[in-house]
């Protein structure tokens, strides 16, 4: 085995230190502790010893040379077994030199028990200013914060109330408990407003402060509006086989305690389309100049609660079942509305599947949930006539909008996605050979 | 003996000159030539395992390290006298002493590598470990003392200070309380001369550290410390006399450290390679070998197979010790008491959290 | 302007000290011949000649209380404790007589003195070189305690601790001794004792700390920011007497506040800055006041210290707790 013994820190506060006599040359058989070379640095000249009993296999620096700390200074070969070559170490030393003198270095500083850090000679602090002619301090920036106690805070938390729009009657403009409370009135009377506004003797609008989800959604939509280029394609399926399974395997599914709906299969639809289309289950990253390809199908769907819109995940949506992801819908759903959703819920999703169909609505446009590539908005099934064999028919017709990036999805890509979940929903057996 | 040698006239008890030729034969101890020899290559293995240890600090393997080198003779004397029931009270610079109660090489290792484990010793009785701040540790042998006769047992202290613990109040009070109580300890001044920078002539302007005993009513004896013999000779007389009841004694052992005071000291700055040279003619195991050669004990080539056979054993223990496992977050906190309060074990859980957290973010 | 690390730039407020006061005495075990086991002192002897500055026998109390009787007799020592570890026996001196002297006497003798000491941990050595006690200074009344985290601000407080009329604890954080090196005026100059200073403005939560901590504060800033967090750090220079002023605007601004010591927790200086903070801004605040310190337990050798000192992870992580509290 051929073992490189570097150039060790010695504990006297050196950072380099330059090679005055070897002792040892290549071939040379040493026995552990036996000296290898004298060194000399900042405060002494000293042998350094050999770690190990062996053979020298080589040699690095020569006499007179200034080699760092962590430097290669011999390579070694124990029990004569063949090992890795010594250059790469070589030159990734002669790498490390470079940066050596840019960064702190982590080396033993002068103490007679211990090691302390050395900084490097490039990086330092610039002077302090005080305690001599210096210039004028920053002027304090104003303060728009309430002041409360942490009893008051608490109250105004729990009651959704952003406690610094609290107007404040006790001691020093402290809002007190009962400040908040008629706040809190006055919002549901419709007469709330901010601090330092006056009021209007009759007043056409009524003010609500955000609440956080709100800001988000806000702040979120912009994001994605202001970064994606959108595009949507509409597109329909016509899904009579889908609602005839309804009809024959809904008591089924009742008795197995699930309620059968078209989500799990469109979800496993928009999954499959997703592999082979893997561009919708992409990112772009322009910082650095790339795109980032997922290899998990974790499909967000849009859940609406009282306090907006959510958009918990159904992980690798690709390897579940019908019936699993009919649960975990069930169960996220359920977790929305309480308001129990944590941040393993919500994260790591890899595209939105929005149904907004399901209260109203047909083709829409929807807007994608970035940094996500796309999103599949599914409309309200209609009943119309549909061309079957030439001939008119009543069909089921499930309006498809798929919304993507258009930086990095083209039309035929939206396309053929689109194309694929329709074969599938069309034919839903077709997903049971997926 | 204590007549005799008496530090007030500063009389040295030295039993063979430089060169292990003896010269005070009425002084010197019969010890078995065998045994004699079985010191040497003890003195031989202790030096050998300092000096290893101050390479591998060089090498990078081991952190500060204070050199024992020049100082073996005291060590071994302490060591051959020490029995089991008797008490070793560690300064940190007598690793042979250390050796010689029972700590394996691996405790000195993890010791001076930065592990509480090392100071344990291998659970070798009667031993503390060592205590840092300088000369603390010799109250603590005069109360050790106290115990021995109070539980009427047949037991020895032997306390070790430098020469610059001398000046602490530490070292007064604990000679003085030892010497009030009687107790069987055995002070060990080993007067290298130096402490860090300071020599000792600026430590004290007593005459020597021997006659500081005249000042607390007990026995004190100045040692020529690189002379086995000698301080055979001293400690056996102080064994016997503390053994039997009759209270407290104090030893200067003269010597010189040789080496620096730790692996980062640079003694170039305060003092002269003079003194240096003329120290190192009186090597304690310079001195033991004349003897032994003379006496036809011992060649001197026997030393370097000696040596080397000595580093390849050190060698082995060391690179075992190199594996020993990694320090546990509850190594932390498991001694602090003798049960762990909740409230401390609340910092554990606290920190553990951190943990858990730190991997989950990887 | 010179640029130099902390050693340098205390070494240099000591050498002007003694250039304009002969008054002025050092002296402690190494000081003298070898300029201090840090090097903190080198060169000093030589210039000002022993009389000045010298070692003494090893013995903590007595180099304390000798100071003591220095001062009444109109010197002005500054004296070295080796490691703050070793100060313990000098402890009786310094609550004894070096606290209460000015108050016993009724103003009639005070002691001027300056006790440097290296404090802190996290350098791989022995037991007792790793204490971080300033929580047992703070404590005794009649002293002040200075920690300097940068050279520029050690240079400026030494000089304005030895010009002080009563005595400092001046606690050098031995692990930056070398690790920071900053432009630093040649001439003289001081910083007030008992101000902070603002290393950082934020409006997301306050950080207060100081000595090596800083430091480690700074890179888990860095995460901070990462994260969308803005952080005001302050370091408090002074232990005793604390900068309300600047804690109290700060908090007001933020509503949040860490306190970071590497010094042990129960009765530490995070339970007084946490005091503090809820007595000049209870009306702000939006999470517990927080302490991060050491664990209750003597600090680990060199192979657990990994374990008990800060890292900035965990600062950060700390960091995290509160704005998310």
């Amino acid at each position: 085995m051929r073992y490189i013994f570097k150039f060790p820190d010695i504990g006297e506060g050196i950072a380099e230190g330059k090679i005055l006599t070897w002792y040892v040359k290549k071939g040379q058989a040493i026995k552990a502790g036996d000296p290898l070379v004298k060194m000399e640095t900042d405060k002494v000249v000293t042998d350094i010893p050999s770690p190990r009993e062996g053979v020298i296999a080589a040699v690095f620096g020569s006499e007179g040379e200034v080699i760092n700390v962590g430097d290669p200074l011999v390579e070694i070969e124990i029990e004569g077994v063949e090992g890795e070559a010594a250059q790469e170490v070589a030159a990734e030393a002669a790498e490390t030199r470079k940066h050596l003198t840019e960064e702190p270095i982590d080396e033993k500083g002068f103490g007679v028990v211990g090691t302390l850090e050395v900084a490097g000679d490039s990086a330092y602090l610039p002077a302090g200013e005080e305690g001599r002619p210096a210039p004028a301090a920053p002027a304090e920036a104003p303060l728009k914060k309430s002041l409360a106690t942490p009893v008051a805070r608490a109250m105004a938390k729990d009651m959704g109330i952003d406690i610094d729009r609290v107007p404040g009657t006790g001691p020093g403009a402290r809002v007190l408990k009962k400040d908040i409370a008629s706040y809190y009135e006055n919002i549901q009377k419709g007469k709330g407003k901010p601090k330092g506004e006056a009021a209007p003797p009759v007043s056409p609008v009524e003010y609500q402060p955000l609440s956080q989800i709100r800001k988000t959604i806000a702040k979120n939509m912009t994001r994605s509006k202001h970064n994606a280029a959108h595009m949507t394609v509409f597109e329909e399926v016509e899904v009579s086989a889908l609602v005839r399974l309804r009809t024959d395997y809904k008591e089924k599914f009742a008795k197995e305690g699930l309620k059968f709906s078209y989500m799990p299969f469109i979800i496993k639809a928009a999954a499959e389309g997703l592999k082979s289309h893997p561009v919708l289950n992409s990112e772009l990253d322009l910082e650095n100049d790339r795109m980032i390809y997922k290899k998990n199908y974790n499909i967000n769907i849009a859940v609406d609660t009282a306090e907006g819109l959510v958009v918990p995940v159904v992980r690798d949506a690709d390897r579940l079942s019908i019936r699993e992801i009919t649960i975990k819908i069930a169960e996220i759903a359920e977790k929305a509305r309480e308001r129990k959703l944590t941040l393993e819920d919500m994260k790591d999703g890899t595209f939105t599947v929005t149904n907004y169909g399901a209260i109203a609505g047909t083709y829409g446009v929807p807007v994608i949930n970035y940094p996500q590539a796309a999103i599949l908005g599914i409309g309200r099934i209609l009943k119309e006539p549909v061309v079957k064999n030439d001939e008119i028919v009543v069909g089921h017709v499930l309006p498809l909008s798929l919304s993507v990036d258009h930086r990095i999805v083209d039309g035929g890509d939206a396309a053929r996605f689109l194309l694929r979940v329709k074969e599938l929903l069309s034919d839903p057996v077709s997903l049971l050979l997926v | 003996m204590f007549k005799k040698y008496d530090p007030l006239k500063d009389k040295m008890l030295q039993v063979m000159d430089d060169d292990g030729k003896v010269i005070a034969p009425a002084v010197k101890p019969a010890i078995p030539d065998d045994e004699l020899v079985d010191v040497y290559k003890k003195m031989q293995f202790a030096r050998t395992l300092d000096l290893m240890m101050v390479s591998f600090q060089r090498q990078g393997r081991m952190y500060t390290y204070p050199p024992n080198v020049g100082q073996e003779a005291i060590s071994a004397a302490a060591g051959k006298i020490m029995r089991d029931r008797d008490w070793l009270v560690p300064a940190f610079r007598e690793l042979g002493a250390w050796l010689a109660k029972g700590a394996k090489m691996r405790d000195v290792f993890l010791y001076w590598g930065g592990h509480e484990d090392g100071a344990r010793f291998s659970d070798a009785p009667n031993f503390l470990p060592p205590s840092v701040p300088i000369a603390s540790q010799l109250v603590h042998a005069a109360g050790i003392g106290f115990a021995i006769n109070y539980k009427k047992e047949d037991s020895v202290v032997f306390a070790v200070v430098g020469d610059g613990g001398t000046s602490e109040g530490d070292f007064h009070e604990a000679l003085n309380f030892a010497a009030v109580w009687k107790a069987p300890v055995i002070f060990i001044v080993q007067n290298n001369q130096f402490a860090i920078s300071v020599p000792v002539r600026m430590q004290t302007v007593s005459k020597n550290l021997a006659v500081k005993s005249v000042a607390y009513g007990m026995p004190g004896l100045k040692v020529d410390g690189n002379d086995f013999f000698a301080m055979y000779a001293a400690l056996s007389e102080s064994f016997e006399y503390a053994r039997k009841g009759n209270g407290p004694v104090l030893i200067e052992a003269l010597t010189f450290r040789r080496g620096a005071h730790t692996t980062s000291d640079d003694p170039s700055l305060y003092r002269t390679e003079e003194e240096e040279k003329k120290w190192e003619a009186k090597d304690p195991i310079k001195r033991l070998r004349g003897y032994l050669v003379s006496q036809k004990l011992w060649k001197e080539s026997d030393d370097e197979p000696l040596v080397e056979q000595y580093k390849k054993e050190i060698e082995k223990e060391f690179i075992e010790y190199e594996s020993y496992p990694a320090y546990k977050l509850e190594d932390v906190f498991k001694y602090q008491f003798k049960d762990l309060p909740e409230d401390l074990n609340r910092q554990r859980i606290e920190y553990e959290k951190f943990l858990n957290w730190k991997e989950a973010r990887k | 302007m010179k640029v130099v690390n902390m050693v340098q730039s205390i070494n240099d407020a000591i050498d002007i000290k003694l250039g304009d006061d002969p008054n002025v005495v050092v002296y402690g075990e190494d000081v003298g011949v070898e300029g201090g086991v840090f090097r903190v002192t080198q060169g000093l002897q030589k210039k000002y000649s022993e009389r000045r500055v010298f070692d003494t026998p090893l013995a903590e109390s007595g180099i304390m209380g000798s100071a003591v009787g220095m001062c009444a007799a109109g010197l002005r020592p500054v004296v070295e404790m080796q490691f703050s570890g070793f100060s313990y026996p000098a402890v009786n001196q310094l609550i004894s007589h070096v606290s209460r002297m000015r108050n016993r006497s009724r103003g009639k003798y005070g002691t001027p003195l300056v006790v440097r000491m290296p404090y802190g941990g996290g350098i791989k050595a022995l037991e007792h070189h790793s204490e971080s006690p300033e929580a047992i200074f703070g404590h005794i009344q009649g002293l002040k305690v200075v920690i300097p985290s940068t050279p520029y601000d050690a240079k400026g407080l030494m000089i304005a601790s030895i010009e002080s009329d009563d005595p400092v604890i001046f606690l050098e954080p031995k692990r930056i001794y070398r690790a920071i090196k900053q432009e630093v005026p040649e001439e003289k100059f001081s910083i007030p004792i008992g101000k902070g200073k603002h290393l950082s403005e934020g409006g997301d939560i306050t950080v207060i700390s100081y000595g090596a901590m800083i430091r480690d504060v700074q890179r888990a800033m860095v995460m901070a920011k990462e994260a969308g967090i803005s952080v005001e750090l302050i370091d408090l220079r002074t232990i005793y007497p604390i900068d309300r002023e600047i804690i109290r605007e700060s908090v007001k601004k933020t509503g949040r506040v860490l306190i970071v010591t590497e010094a042990p927790t129960s009765f530490g200086p995070g339970a007084e800055l946490v005091t503090i903070v809820t007595e000049e801004a209870f009306l702000s605040l939006e999470a517990p006041p927080t302490r991060l310190s050491g664990f209750d337990t003597a600090p680990p050798l060199p192979k657990g210290e990994h374990l008990y000192f800060h890292t900035p992870e965990r600062i950060f992580y700390e960091i995290k707790k509160l704005i998310d509290y």
